[in-house]
């Protein structure tokens, strides 16, 4: 499969994000699930698909280490399609840097200090941020509103991050996404939820600003390669 | 009489540079008897650290190759090999920990988990080498054993746990509290030698309790029995505990982390008795050969006595008593005066003297066994052949050897340097299989190549001294490559006619990429129309091509030659006509075969205070490289990228006055890629013009 075919074949294009990027709007993107479903591996499909339509994605992974993160990009890479030509892999990894954090190091300053390092150095400007592992039981909407700012600031087309919600939490917005964001929803342009149910893995659009679907329509994830399929 | 394998070890000592590994072993000569007084690595006696049995090593206070060493330690023989710990030498490292069960990792108290560190610990996460840490160097300023256990079980991902409490720290180190026995140890007489056990320090007692539970919550998690008693609160004998970190240990799962100061004989003793306790004897080990009868099928070896003979040359030395061969004993018994065959080579070789090395002297042995580390005396071999008895056709696995990366001239300075050259160099690349040499055809120099500058500049110090062969080195050159990107047809005749017999041959085929591998020859000629016996002329033809490109002058690698047509002369045909047919075949289908030059690309670390991580970045790029990522650790960074190793020469003098010297860097081969479009037309300009020169 080349290049073009990957980036029009792809589920997520139904989000309709990329149109609204090229536009310059700037938006958060939201996956969420409880511990261990794969979260990351829905991430890293997005960064890829991000990647793949030009754009430089600054994957941000707390508590994980970088080749640990490496390994995500390569392993779903390579489930995503067989045969990638050397100079498509090249650019891709050109493409992506790693930041990661130790969990008690993360905080927004100094993200902002080591992002405005990478842009003034000219090392690596992002399009689109990942931050994956953010803690959003310490961090509520003021911290998420600073973060905003600072996408505005970087011109940071998008940012998505994973969350974790718990089974035993029945919280939930009036979209259904679930706590801890349930009150801080309205801030995000795109809610996706993994959600298993028997042996089939559905990845539901809970809140989709620009979609070319209707909210609460499912994508399906294959739940051997946690690749997203259109349903 | 047969060994009793249970209580044998063999175990590499590894960690970052200048962690103090050579001191350690020094200590633990000491205290298993085996040397009577105590030189240290840069001491004032002039005499050197017993390991440290290169002139060269003794100068600089570094450890350049592992020698192997033989202790016995209560009731239990302990083979020791002392591993360098600078990233040049890995393949000294990675040959011991092949050969080893078990290995102890030295880390410095203050410096803590090193880039070093990491890279042996990747290395023996490749060949599943279970390992204790040890903490050394807990009387320096800023000494935190805590600290580095975290960094271990962060930074490592290992799940390390103290073992021990220190009793004061830096300058107030006393000795140490057992947290199995739950017991104060201390260090008495001039060196240490006699331990002293009292009651752990009243100030103490809360945090090794704390501790203590902690280690004991972490380890019940390998011995049901464990957390059986843990649960029911009963009365925990040692004996249960030891089981558990044993079976932790040996499953790679768990990582047992004892503290000290081999410089302040401290804390030596207690971790001798984790290596008898803790690492692997070895059976506990599962070890593979191939059986080259076999289409080399991988099978486990036994460790059986009664077995036929399989042993590993894992090491070269060229000593003062002739050339000495490492060996590691699988599985069947040598015993002096035996004929042994070496699988490579198909030859017979007889064992005239059999010796267990103590660093650079000799205990003369009849026989070996199982799990035994010797050394051989008078056996012609090269680094990784295997021995067996005869009648069985095996090899241990292949070992993993990375390509060199760098290259310089060296030229003697006169007659007698250069025959003295020669045996130096013979020796060096039987010693190291990442040390090669080869003559420049046309320039007539002598180029070497290896794992970086210092890795070169340790054989060049070794060859003034050893060998008394006084040479002058050129600048060291990256070792670039040339490769195909397609294929490309050929079909050549050579033909010449010049009175009597002439030349003629003719070759006719493709050339193409070949993923994997350097080369490779392919026959697919019917009907004869090359005679049989010219089709080896044909090979021999295609590889001489290969030693220089046309692009930069630069060796071919990745190339498969077939041949599928061609035509003979019955008078005039013959090898040399075949060899110079298929040279021609070869630069006719290379240009056209899109040829580019590759560069290798070295993994490069650089540790240091946040503050500069901004400097550090940009200073990496613009060496061309690609930051893979960074590890925040506070006010600690980690910036890890793939570098050209040409724009890396200089670097560490950049990195000083960028970061005021708070920064260290490390770098090791990654790959080879193509060169950028502006380079390689740089280096091909050049290559044109060194020529044109001549």
């Amino acid at each position: 499969m080349g290049k073009e075919d990957l980036i029009t074949s792809n589920p997520l294009r139904v989000l309709g994000l990329d149109n609204k990027a090229e536009e310059g709007r700037q938006s958060l993107g939201l996956v969420m699930a409880r511990a261990g479903l794969g979260k990351t591996a829905i991430l890293v499909q997005i960064a890829l698909d991000s990647m793949l339509r030009g754009n430089r994605v600054l994957h941000v992974a707390i508590g994980e280490t970088i080749e640990k993160t490496r390994d995500r990009y390569e392993d779903i890479l390579t489930k995503m399609v067989e045969d990638l030509n050397e100079e498509t892999e090249s650019d891709l990894s050109r493409r992506r840097m790693i930041m990661t954090f130790k969990e008690n190091v993360f905080s927004r300053a100094m993200l902002e200090e080591r992002l405005k390092d990478l842009i003034q150095q000219d090392v690596f400007k992002p399009d689109c941020l990942i931050i994956d592992g953010y803690d959003f039981d310490g961090n509520g909407r003021q911290a998420m509103e600073d973060l905003k700012q600072l996408m505005a600031e970087l011109g940071i087309s998008v940012i998505w991050f994973s969350a974790v919600s718990h089974r035993e939490d029945p919280r939930t917005s009036a979209d259904g996404v679930p706590a801890p964001c349930h009150t801080i929803d309205d801030l995000f342009e795109v809610v996706l939820v993994i959600n298993p149910q028997d042996s089939v893995m559905k990845l539901d659009i809970l809140r989709c600003a620009y979609c070319e679907v209707e909210p609460g329509t499912t994508l399906l994830l294959d739940p051997s390669t946690m690749l997203i399929q259109k349903s | 009489m047969a060994k009793d394998l249970s209580r044998v070890r063999n175990i590499g000592i590894s960690a970052h540079i200048d962690s103090g590994k050579t001191t350690l072993t020094e200590r633990i000569l000491f205290y298993t008897d085996r040397i009577h007084a105590i030189h240290e690595v840069r001491g004032k006696d002039g005499v050197g650290a017993k390991m440290d049995s290169m002139e060269l090593e003794k100068e600089r206070g570094i450890t350049i190759q592992s020698a192997a060493t033989y202790a016995s330690w209560k009731d239990v023989d302990i083979n020791i090999i002392d591993t360098p710990g600078h990233v040049d030498f890995t393949i000294e490292v990675e040959r011991a920990l092949r050969v080893l069960d078990g290995a102890i990792l030295v880390l410095c108290s203050v410096g803590g988990v090193q880039s070093q560190s990491i890279t042996v610990s990747r290395q023996m996460a490749r060949y599943k080498v279970p390992r204790i840490a040890f903490v050394n160097k807990c009387d320096r300023t800023g000494a935190n054993p805590a600290r580095v256990t975290q960094q271990l079980r962060d930074k490592l991902s290992l799940n390390a746990h103290l073992m021990q409490l220190p009793i004061g720290l830096e300058g107030e180190f006393e000795g140490i509290v057992d947290l199995i026995t739950m017991k104060a140890i201390y260090f008495d007489g001039e060196n240490g030698e006699t331990m002293r056990e009292e009651a752990i320090p009243a100030e103490m007692a809360a945090e090794a309790e704390g501790m203590r539970e902690a280690m004991l919550e972490e380890i019940s998690m390998f011995s049901d029995e464990l957390m059986e008693t843990l649960l029911e609160g009963g009365e925990i004998d040692p004996r249960l505990i030891h089981d558990a970190v044993r079976s932790g240990t040996l499953s790679l799962e768990f990582t047992p982390v004892f503290i000290g100061s081999a410089y302040k004989n401290k804390g030596i003793q207690p971790l001798l008795d984790a290596v008898s306790s803790y690492l692997p004897c070895p059976t506990d080990v599962v070890n593979h050969a191939l059986d080259l009868a076999d289409e080399e099928k991988e099978f486990a070896v036994s460790n059986d006595p009664d077995d036929k003979l399989i042993m590993l040359a894992f090491k070269l030395e060229d000593g003062r008593y002739g050339q000495l061969t490492y060996v590691r004993t699988y599985q069947g018994i040598l015993k002096k005066g035996e004929t042994v065959y070496n699988s490579r080579t198909g030859k017979k070789v007889k064992i005239g003297r059999l010796v267990r090395m103590h660093a650079d002297e000799m205990e003369e042995i009849d026989s070996c066994g199982p799990g035994d580390i010797v050394a051989l005396f008078g056996v012609d071999c090269a680094s990784g052949d295997t021995f067996t008895a005869e009648g069985l056709s095996a090899s241990m696995s292949s070992m993993h050897i990375p390509e060199p990366v760098i290259s310089l001239a060296v030229i003697p300075v006169d007659n007698k340097a250069q025959t003295n050259m020669s045996k130096a160099l013979n020796r060096f690349t039987k010693e190291d299989p990442t040390f090669r040499t080869y003559v420049d055809h046309e320039t007539g120099e002598t180029i070497i190549s290896g794992m970086g500058e210092l890795h070169l500049d340790v054989y060049i110090e070794r060859m003034k001294r050893e060998y008394k062969a006084e040479v002058q080195a050129g600048a060291p050159q990256v070792a670039y490559r040339e490769t195909i990107t397609m294929q490309a047809a050929f079909d050549y005749t050579h033909k010449k006619q010049t009175g009597g017999s002439g030349q003629y041959g003719r070759v006719a085929g493709y050339l193409e990429p070949l993923e994997e591998g350097e080369y490779e020859f392919v026959d697919q000629i019917v009907g004869g129309v090359i005679p049989r016996e010219y089709i080896p002329s044909c090979d021999k033809g295609f590889k001489k091509s290969l030693a220089k490109g046309s692009l930069c002058g630069a060796a071919i690698t990745g190339v498969r030659a077939v041949i599928d047509d061609g035509n003979s002369h019955s008078v005039d045909s013959s090898d040399v006509a075949f060899q110079l047919a298929a040279q021609g075949a070869f630069r006719e289908a290379y240009s056209k075969a899109k040829p580019v030059i590759m560069e290798p690309i070295m993994k490069v670390a650089v540790e240091g205070p946040s503050e500069f991580q901004g400097a550090v970045m940009g200073s990496l790029n613009q060496r061309r490289g690609m930051i893979i990522g960074t590890v925040e650790e506070g006010n600690y960074t980690v910036v890890e990228a793939e570098v050209p190793l040409s724009e890396m020469f200089g670097y560490s003098t950049t990195l000083r006055s960028l970061t005021q010297g708070k920064a260290e860097f490390t770098m090791e081969f990654a790959t080879f890629k193509q060169v950028p479009k502006s380079v390689s037309e740089e280096l091909i300009k050049e290559y044109q013009e060194e020529k044109k020169n001549k």
